[in-house]
């Protein structure tokens, strides 16, 4: 007996403490050191915020509402209003490190969204935020090296080829992230470094379906430190690939010009076939009334 | 069978005289046109609250979207089939005895044939876009060849009924002197200036003719394509290959008792006994029992065969019916309305007038229900549960609005047979006569 | 924004030579799906326009913006039934996610304005015979490939469109019902009474990629929000789930979106992966839906 009650004892305290556990989900959940102070390269303009939104509205109002409204989903742990000042309390840093890595039943976005793209949200939730500065990163000192891009597509090994220089030199230890642009978001293909010889690989499959002639709108991201290029192009590929319409060909669902052909001839026969008796007889009626005078 | 059946010698006056009695515009009729008239006017108003309101006045939702109009026309559609069954099928076996019958039996298939138009209207959500059909017409659409169908259907029972009465008419143009002068002008044009000419005969026999051939397609298909739109559909409970000879038998059921019951109407009303015999009714009682023997046994198919596999959809359907939310009125139906009834119809007392005339009453009653248990019950279990939706949802019942339209449907039936039974004889007058001729010689 | 305005030139313009704010993604699909591929072009075919601030304009049908209500009937009427060339819509609905919050079933009744007993989605509660547990299954219309509702429509009202999706002319249906009986999805609803609003929605031009206004006495259904598509959009069920039940996109791409993190996945690999099912294969209905399975564990 005694030792059930201890039991007891023991289940509530953890209960209790689940629970205290939960209403503190939000502030509890800290950002790493590095993390929290880093950032936002970007400059949050009218554009950035713009983009933000969209982004916002197709991927977290769902759950955290509008900002400053109040109407975020009941959930354990709450999600919170981004617009409320507990929120806006973190750094720029904390705010992009959570939305990037997500954690329990906030979702990961590292993989839909770039880093600049995770900054228009940052850049959205921070309008809402009269007191707002912008702390800026100092570049003072820093080079930014401008970097050009080219894409290319191997065959034999089925892997797409970028190939990254600043003024004609090859830059090694890019990062690069190569996506399929679908028609709802992109499909992330792989992450790769460039090598000594400024060159990244990244795999393709080949069963990717492109258009007829193999072509995929394919676009790539490099980023080192401060310097970022981005390049969008169709490149051949894919699996190429012919597109039906889905309406295609004579069926019962066609519409009426699409019908089957055997269906429309029955129909049509049948009537008019009919229809042409009945007016024999109907116009024979004048027969009767000529033949009322015996021969 | 094939001996003419009408009772006694009459002189040819006689029978002009008994024949032509009920071409008249009584006080009776007038009272009873009244009622009709009346009552048709209150129906009506419950038809005008439906096309303000929408369809929303009658007991249908999303659920059970086809209810008590859809089983009524599936009605109307099997009683006018009787038309095809005894004019054309029995007329060109030579069988002699419907001939006295067989006007009162194409009155029935033309008058309900006609009705049944007009209760699709009323299930209709936009009545205002009717034309769309012809518009934009889909070959593929069952409800289009059901339409096409149906149209052709009521042109030629309306000439069926109409081309072999020529004579008939001309006896009215002839004889009737003493009533109004629009009535004898109808009679003067409508006759076509019959003449008995024996090359008219000759005419009006082949158009018979030809008429008669072609309703036997026509009634059939109207009645399969009605069937399709069930047949046609995924649902269990309606998706069944045997839908069209299943529907086609029940409406000859249906067509015989209707026919029977008018028969004792007009026999008694118009003082007909001895030209609707009870020679008649008892033979009417047997071709009742044979059509009805089939369709029990299209029943027992329709039941056991999807009983007997029960894959899942099928068997809670047909659980439902056997002992479930249905079973009443199934086994009502199905034992009252039409087991019980062959029973009893297969004693020849059964078969007089009175009895049969009863029984069949109960038949045609049963028949009506019987179109309310194929098309509700499928509806009410679909494949996925019925939730988030109001209660009543998951039955059907339905409402004033659309009960008084059903009961308009049947009032304007009795107005077209009346107005018919009052404006020409209901026995053909010169069959009958020939027939006398061909006995006395 | 008035941040903007506070920061110093100088260091505006250095941040500026960063390439930043890349290209828009969104606003660069959304022009993909106008039907236009030149967005520069004028195509010569006008059409009437009332814009964001309430102005009656006319615009060229190549410089259509997403946000202007188009007020020319016979355009929105040729433009739904044509669809999107080259696409094939496709869903996939996550069902060991989907925890009931219906914010997909609020979205779209209101999208579509819907009275609260019509559902173009229905979050059902699913009885699994086997486990004696249930599950939540949210269900659309499944846009068949062989739509039984379709082949029984009398005049063409509803129909399948290229690009898969299957939509109602509510300006052509007349009401008879044959494919609400003919869905073996119970996917249609029906205006049975006047539509909610249907005075405030008097003026609007009817749309049936939104099949919007409603009118009373036709059918309406889940149209996949095809006015959304046009515009790149996700559709508004998709987008308003806050557990990741739905994926949507292009079977023809074989790319799909999850509504809630935006992860656009391989179609395929997905389907192959959860062992997805359509519902009810057997009839032969070809469903554009997919659904994976429930969780196993929870009841």
């Amino acid at each position: 007996m005694k030792n059930n009650k201890g039991y007891n004892l023991i289940i509530l305290f953890c209960l209790c403490f689940l629970a205290v556990a939960n209403v503190n989900a939000q502030s509890d959940w800290q950002a790493p050191a590095e993390e929290n102070e880093k950032l936002s390269p970007f400059l949050f303009d009218d554009d950035m915020v713009l983009e933000g939104r969209v982004a916002y509205e197709n991927s977290c109002t769902s759950c955290h509402g509008t900002p400053g409204q109040d109407d975020f989903t009941p959930m354990s742990p709450p999600p919170g209003d981004p617009g409320a000042e507990a929120f806006q309390a973190q750094s720029d840093g904390s705010i992009f490190y959570k939305i990037k890595m997500g954690r329990g039943t906030m979702p990961k976005f590292e993989d839909a969204f770039a880093d600049d793209e995770l900054w228009n949200i940052v850049a959205y939730i921070r309008s809402f935020n009269e007191d707002y500065k912008q702390e800026l990163p100092n570049m003072e000192g820093v080079v930014i090296p401008e970097y050009a891009m080219r894409l290319s597509f191997d065959e034999n090994v089925d892997k797409l080829v970028v190939k990254i220089f600043a003024e004609e030199v090859p830059q090694p230890e890019v990062s690069v992230s190569a996506y399929v642009m679908g028609t709802f978001g992109k499909h992330l293909l792989g992450k790769a470094q460039t090598n000594e010889l400024g060159i990244a690989y990244v795999d393709v499959d080949p069963t990717l379906p492109g258009d007829e002639e193999g072509k995929i709108n394919v676009m790539v991201k490099a980023t080192k430190g401060f310097a970022r290029a981005k390049l969008q192009q169709d490149l051949a590929m894919a699996k190429p690939t012919e597109r039906h319409s889905a309406i295609e060909g004579r069926h019962i669902w066609s519409t009426d010009r699409m019908a089957p052909i055997w269906l429309k001839i029955t129909f049509f026969v049948s009537v008019f076939g009919v229809w042409f008796a009945l007016l024999f007889i109907v116009f024979g009626l004048r027969n009767i009334k000529k033949a009322r005078e015996e021969a | 069978m094939n001996e003419t059946i009408t009772k006694g010698h009459f002189s040819e006056e006689q029978i002009d005289k008994d024949l032509l009695k009920n071409v008249n515009w009584g006080g009776k009729f007038k009272l009873w046109m009244g009622f009709l008239t009346v009552s048709l006017i209150i129906c009506l108003y419950y038809y005008y609250q439906q096309l303000q309101n929408g369809l929303g006045v009658t007991g249908l939702h999303d659920y059970v979207s086809w209810g008590i109009y859809i089983s009524n026309f599936v009605f109307f559609v099997a009683t006018s089939l009787i038309g095809m069954l005894v004019s054309s099928v029995l007329g060109m076996m030579k069988v002699s005895w419907v001939r006295p019958v067989a006007r009162i039996a194409e009155l029935v298939a033309v008058a309900f044939a006609m009705v049944a138009g007009l209760i699709i209207i009323t299930d209709m959500g936009r009545p205002d876009r009717l034309l769309n059909v012809f518009i934009h017409g889909r070959v593929q659409s069952p409800i289009v060849w059901d339409i096409a169908v149906v149209v052709t259907y009521v042109v030629i029972s309306a000439l069926l009924l109409y081309i072999p009465m020529l004579p008939d008419i001309a006896l009215c143009r002839d004889k009737l002197n003493n009533v109004p002068k629009w009535q004898q002008k109808m009679y003067k044009s409508l006759s076509l200036g019959w003449n008995s000419t024996a090359k008219q005969f000759r005419l009006m026999n082949r158009y018979t003719r030809i008429l008669l051939v072609l309703i036997i397609p026509i009634a059939l298909s109207i009645h399969t394509v009605t069937s399709w739109l069930f047949a046609m559909t995924l649902r269990s409970g309606w998706d069944s290959p045997i839908f069209g000879p299943y529907f086609v038998s029940g409406a000859f059921v249906a067509g015989c008792a209707a026919v029977i019951i008018a028969m004792f109407f007009f026999r008694n009303n118009y003082k007909l006994k001895e030209y609707i015999t009870a020679d008649h009714f008892d033979r009417m009682g047997k071709l009742l029992v044979l059509v009805a023997l089939v369709y029990v046994y299209f029943n027992i198919n329709e039941i056991i065969v999807p009983g007997y596999k029960a894959n899942t959809a099928d068997a809670k359907h047909v659980h439902e019916m056997l002992y479930g939310h249905d079973s009443v009125m199934f086994w009502l139906v199905q034992l009252g309305g039409l087991v019980v009834p062959f029973l009893l119809i297969l004693f020849k007392p059964m078969r007089k007038p009175l009895p049969l005339t009863i029984i069949s009453l109960v038949i045609l009653a049963g028949a009506w229900f019987k179109r309310v248990l194929i098309v509700v019950p499928t509806q009410l279990a679909p494949y996925y549960p019925i939730q988030n939706v109001p209660e009543g949802w998951t039955g059907y019942s339905p409402t004033t609005p659309e009960v008084a339209i059903t009961v308009a449907s049947f009032i304007l039936v009795l107005m077209i047979i009346t107005v018919l039974a009052k404006l020409f004889p209901v026995v053909p007058i010169w069959e009958v006569k020939e027939d006398m001729n061909h006995k006395n010689n | 924004m008035n941040m903007a305005n506070k920061n110093d030139k100088s260091r505006r313009s250095f941040l500026q030579k960063l390439g930043i704010a890349g290209a828009s993604t969104v606003a660069g699909s959304a022009l993909l799906l106008q039907g236009c591929s030149d967005s520069n072009k004028a195509s010569g075919n006008k059409v009437k326009v009332l814009t964001a601030d309430n102005k009656l304009v006319e615009v060229d049908v190549a410089h259509l913006k997403p946000g202007d209500k188009i007020q020319d009937l016979s355009y929105l009427q040729k433009r739904g039934r044509e669809g999107i060339p080259g696409k094939k819509f496709v869903m996939v609905v996550d069902l060991a996610k989907c925890k009931n919050a219906r914010k997909c079933m609020k979205a779209c009744q209101s999208a579509h304005q819907l009275k609260p007993e019509m559902h173009h989605l229905n979050v059902l509660e699913m009885e699994d015979p086997v486990k004696k547990t249930s599950y939540w299954m949210p269900k659309t219309c499944q846009h068949c490939d062989n739509p039984p509702c379709v082949s029984v429509c009398p005049v063409d009202a509803t129909f399948k469109r290229q690009d898969g999706i299957v939509l109602i002319d509510n300006e052509r249906c007349i009401g008879c019902r044959f494919c609400v009986a003919a869905c073996p999805y119970s996917a249609r609803t029906f205006n049975w009474t006047e539509p909610k609003n249907s005075d405030k929605m008097a003026d609007v031009t009817y749309d049936m990629e939104l099949n919007v206004p409603q009118k009373k006495g036709t059918v309406t259904k889940c149209a996949f929000s095809a006015d959304q598509l046009r515009h790149g959009k996700l559709p508004y069920c998709v987008s308003a789930c806050p557990n990741g039940v739905y994926y949507f996109g292009d079977q023809n791409e074989d790319l799909v979106t999850n509504g809630t993190t935006k992860k656009t996945v391989r179609l395929s690999h997905l389907l192959e992966e959860n062992a997805a099912y359509t519902l009810m294969p057997e009839l032969g209905t070809k469903p554009s839906v997919y659904y994976l399975p429930p969780r196993e564990s929870e009841g």
